[in-house]
This record gives structure tokens, C-alpha cells and sequence, in this order.
């Protein structure tokens, strides 16, 4: 039986996710044999193969266009009437995916392409400080920071910044001016 | 991500850094070898940190503007919001009245 014929919405649904997940979020593990016998477990090797390459290469496709819906709905459309395309009932299986996964996929690209660090948090406290390390002062309050930095697929670095009350607010300016250069930006016409 | 002010820091850092510099600057990242159409702002930061000792390190890092200020965004979605400048107002507010 031939993997397009086998369509059950929900399988293909269940595949198109495991995809994502192998080629988007990261995750190990997911090889062909093991979507084949999980989810197709009549269609033979080597016709799941090339079905398989079909869907990654169209989700791939979906993804790397950032597709809205007026675009998906022509580019799914075109892929149903092609020799060895889909069927409209797989399209619309990809549709629906394409909606509800969208965003998380969309975050996974952006997080893939970021080769720096990313911020992964930042916890705070505020001390009064009743005797300064660096300097003779007394009741001197402290805030220290922790930010949790990491690249791509790596652990968390940690990052711990101690800041008085003058060089908090020498930052908070220089996030005012950050603000400010996002809202420029915003509202420019693309 | 926890923004209250309330629990006590447990810093997983043993040292504690003073700031030299904070440098930063609002880019923009339009397309890449696994997505065309990226299309998406960013804000890169590059601190220069001291520790005890005076050595001077530089650390950079990237937020996206959801995780730097969700509401300069219609679009943002609430997960990721570390809400970095809204946490240092806040740092700022504690401060002046200890």
C-alpha cells in the first residue's frame, strides 16, 4: 500500500511533528526507521523514504519562506497538482500543522541562527550593604544580578553583576536609548 | 521566567562582577542558510566585566525585542519575556528606597 494512500490525518499530523521536532527544535533520535515502523508500519523501506523526503522538503520549504496563509494556500495548491505532489487532503493535513506550529518553529529558526549567546534569564536582589568592599562608604545598597547566558544547544553560563545605585541607573538610561532606537525602528514602513 | 522581587538570589555565579561597559546595538536579522526569510530584530549587548582581581572579560549576548521590552511589540508572546528593561526599572525602584 502506498504511504499517500495509507492517509489518516492524525498520521501524517503525528509525522509532520516528529519532522519538526528532528529538523527544527533539535531533537535527537528521530530517524526514519523508527517514524516508519511507529507510523507507517505497512508502507515498505524503500517507498517511505522518498515520502518522508517529500514532506521534510515541503515543511523546509514552508518554514524558510515564513509563510502567511494567502502564500501557503498557493504554494500547497501548486505542490497537489504536481507529478508525485500531494493530495488536497495532505495539504490540508499541512495547513492546519503550518497554523498551529508556526510560532514555535519560526522561534526555533531564529534561536538556530543566533550564534551568540542568547539571554535565558536574569534573577535579581537588592542588598543594603553594611560595609563596602570596595570603598570605606557604610549603608551602601547593592543590587546583584544574575544573568543566564547560553549558545544554541549548550549549557548555561552565569553571569553575576553587582551594580550600586548610580551605575543602575547610568544603565537604565542606556536601556531608555535602546528603547528608543526599537520604537524608531517599529515604526518605520518596512 | 520568575520576575518577582521577592525570593533571595541563590547566584549559581561564585564571583561577582562589576561593570566596566555596557555596549549595545539594535540589528537585524534578515535571512540565513535554513531560513530565508528571518525577518526578525535583535538587541546585542557586549558587557565588560571585572572580577576581584581587576581582569577585565568581555561577555556578549542577544536578546530579541519580546525579551528585552514585550509591549515595544504587538506581536510578542509572553513565554519568553525576561522583560530585561522592565526588570532593571524595577532594580532601579528597590534600590532608592533602601
Amino acid at each position: 500500500m502506498a504511504a499517500g494512500e495509507l492517509e489518516g490525518g492524525k498520521t501524517l499530523s503525528g509525522l509532520l511533528n516528529a519532522l519538526a521536532q528532528d529538523t527544527f527544535h533539535g531533537y535527537p533520535g528521530i530517524t526514519e526507521e523508527l517514524l516508519r515502523s511507529q507510523l507507517y508500519p505497512e508502507v515498505a523501506p524503500e517507498e517511505f523514504r522518498p515520502f518522508l523526503a517529500k514532506m521534510r522538503g515541503i515543511l523546509k520549504s514552508i518554514a524558510s519562506a515564513d509563510m502567511d496563509f494567502n502564500q501557503l494556500e498557493a504554494f500547497l495548491t501548486a505542490q497537489t497538482k504536481k507529478q508525485g505532489g500531494i493530495t488536497s487532503d495532505q495539504a490540508a493535513v499541512i495547513s492546519k500543522f503550518w497554523k498551529s506550529h508556526k510560532t514555535k518553529i519560526r522561534e526555533s529558526l531564529m534561536n538556530q541562527s543566533r550564534w551568540n549567546s542568547g539571554l535565558r534569564g536574569l534573577s535579581w536582589r537588592v542588598d543594603g550593604k553594611s560595609q563596602s568592599r570596595h570603598s570605606a562608604q557604610i549603608h551602601t545598597p547593592v543590587a546583584i544580578i544574575e544573568l543566564e547566558l547560553g549558545k544554541y544547544g549548550q549549557e548555561s553560563e552565569f553571569l553575576c553583576l553587582e551594580f550600586d545605585e548610580v551605575k543602575v541607573n547610568q544603565i537604565l538610561k542606556t536601556l531608555s536609548e535602546v528603547e528608543e532606537s526599537i520604537s524608531t525602528l517599529i515604526s518605520q514602513p518596512n | 521566567m520568575e520576575t518577582t522581587s521577592e525570593p533571595p538570589l541563590d547566584a549559581k555565579s561564585d564571583v561577582t562582577n562589576q561593570l566596566v561597559d555596557f555596549q549595545w546595538k539594535l540589528g537585524m536579522a534578515v535571512s540565513s542558510d535554513t531560513c530565508r526569510s528571518l525577518k526578525y530584530p535583535y538587541v546585542a549587548v557586549m558587557l565588560k566585566v571585572a572580577d576581584h582581581s581587576g581582569q577585565v572579560k568581555t561577555k556578549c549576548f542577544e536578546m530579541t525585542i519580546p525579551q528585552f521590552q514585550p509591549q515595544l511589540l504587538a506581536t510578542s508572546s509572553l513565554l519568553s519575556a525576561s522583560n530585561f528593561y522592565r526588570q532593571f526599572k524595577e532594580i532601579a525602584a528597590v534600590i532608592e528606597t533602601v
